[in-house]
């Protein structure tokens, strides 16, 4: 069994310095990593990275984050990406990294996706290039999630992990104004995630949401923003399940 | 409407308000209000007890003279209780 921690939305600053760490102390006892699903900052700057890489310095779990959008709002995601790995922290665009637990190896593939919508209500790669621009860059994040979901399974991990910011399905969403969903997820990630395979979606960015969804293929996605949770982090153990081989999705009864 | 009206209107003052919430130098985008009846209500869960105070200055200072209810809460940091097992 895996046993993965996750939280998104812990919007840093320094007021809140040291808040998590008393709960993030505890993980060694009860999860073998921890997700982070960005928005990690209030308005990501390097100052409030640092007090993020402050909490999650030594933590003796592994840590794997992606980046929300609060993280590029001050344009310095570089500098805020670089803080958080000199403070261990693998933090992943487009990329995959694999964590041992026990015995076992867990792939988590990230990116922090982007909006556009969901199937029947999406916007279209159409008319003014910012517009343009918008449908590319979610189809972007979405084509890096793929790719790297299907190198962990090239590479044979007994379990993938896809995580990101921004949503991959409407379900995680309830709670939230439906006429901002389009701000809040893409199918395409879904679809990345359907077609390349995974044992488990997490996101954030829905501080109204839900925790629980599936996508169509089957894969559970869990919206893990704080304000959601209502906790420090949440944890989910995965069974360990026969490497079900390369471009296989594993079944399902 | 004429305009006067229209730069007093409820419901421009609100959406001025989300927009100071989010782009201004709170970035708050977790911060809901909307128009119930005649008054003003604000909900959401944000980081700390000081954001709090300032999404509620903030908020008095836009939608000042009107009724505003406010339910905003700040987010748990306590470690769970329980895994969710999946199968």
């Amino acid at each position: 069994m895996i046993r993965i921690a996750a939280v998104g939305d812990i919007h840093m600053g320094p007021d809140t310095r040291g808040s998590l760490r008393p709960a993030f102390d505890t993980l060694p006892e009860c999860a073998d990593l921890l997700l982070l699903a960005g928005d990690l900052t209030r308005h990501g700057t390097v100052e409030e990275a640092r007090v993020v890489a402050d909490e999650i310095r030594g933590l003796g779990v592994p840590v794997v984050a992606v980046l929300g959008n609060h993280d590029h709002h001050d344009d310095r995601q570089d500098e805020v990406t670089a803080v958080l790995r000199d403070a261990g922290a693998e933090v992943l665009e487009g990329e995959s990294t694999v964590v041992r637990a026990g015995d076992a190896r867990v792939g988590v593939a990230g990116t922090k996706g982007f909006g556009g919508g969901f199937v029947g209500a999406s916007a279209g790669e159409f008319g003014e290039p910012v517009m343009k621009e918008f449908v590319r860059l979610s189809r972007r994040c979405a084509d890096g999630l793929r790719t790297a979901l299907e190198r962990l399974d090239e590479e044979g991990c007994d379990v993938r992990v896809a995580l990101t910011h921004y949503s991959p399905v409407p379900e995680t969403l309830a709670g939230e104004p439906l006429e901002i969903y389009p701000f809040l997820g893409s199918y395409l990630l879904a679809e990345a995630i359907d077609t390349a395979g995974a044992d488990l979606a997490v996101h954030g960015h829905a501080h109204a949401g839900t925790e629980h969804g599936m996508t169509t293929g089957g894969v559970k996605v869990r919206n893990v923003a704080q304000p959601v949770i209502g906790r420090a982090f949440h944890v989910y153990h995965l069974p360990v399940r026969a490497h079900a081989g390369a471009g296989a999705r594993t079944p399902t009864v | 409407m004429d305009t006067h009206d229209a730069a007093r209107s409820t419901e421009y003052r609100v959406a001025h308000l989300q927009d100071r919430l989010a782009s201004g130098e709170l970035g708050e985008l977790g911060v809901r209000a909307e128009v119930r009846g005649g008054a003003v209500l604000v909900t959401g869960t944000v980081p700390s007890a000081g954001c709090r105070e300032d999404v509620l200055s903030t908020v008095r200072e836009e939608l000042a003279g009107l009724e505003v209810h406010c339910d905003l809460v700040v987010t748990e940091t306590s470690s769970p209780d329980h895994a969710e097992e999946l199968s």
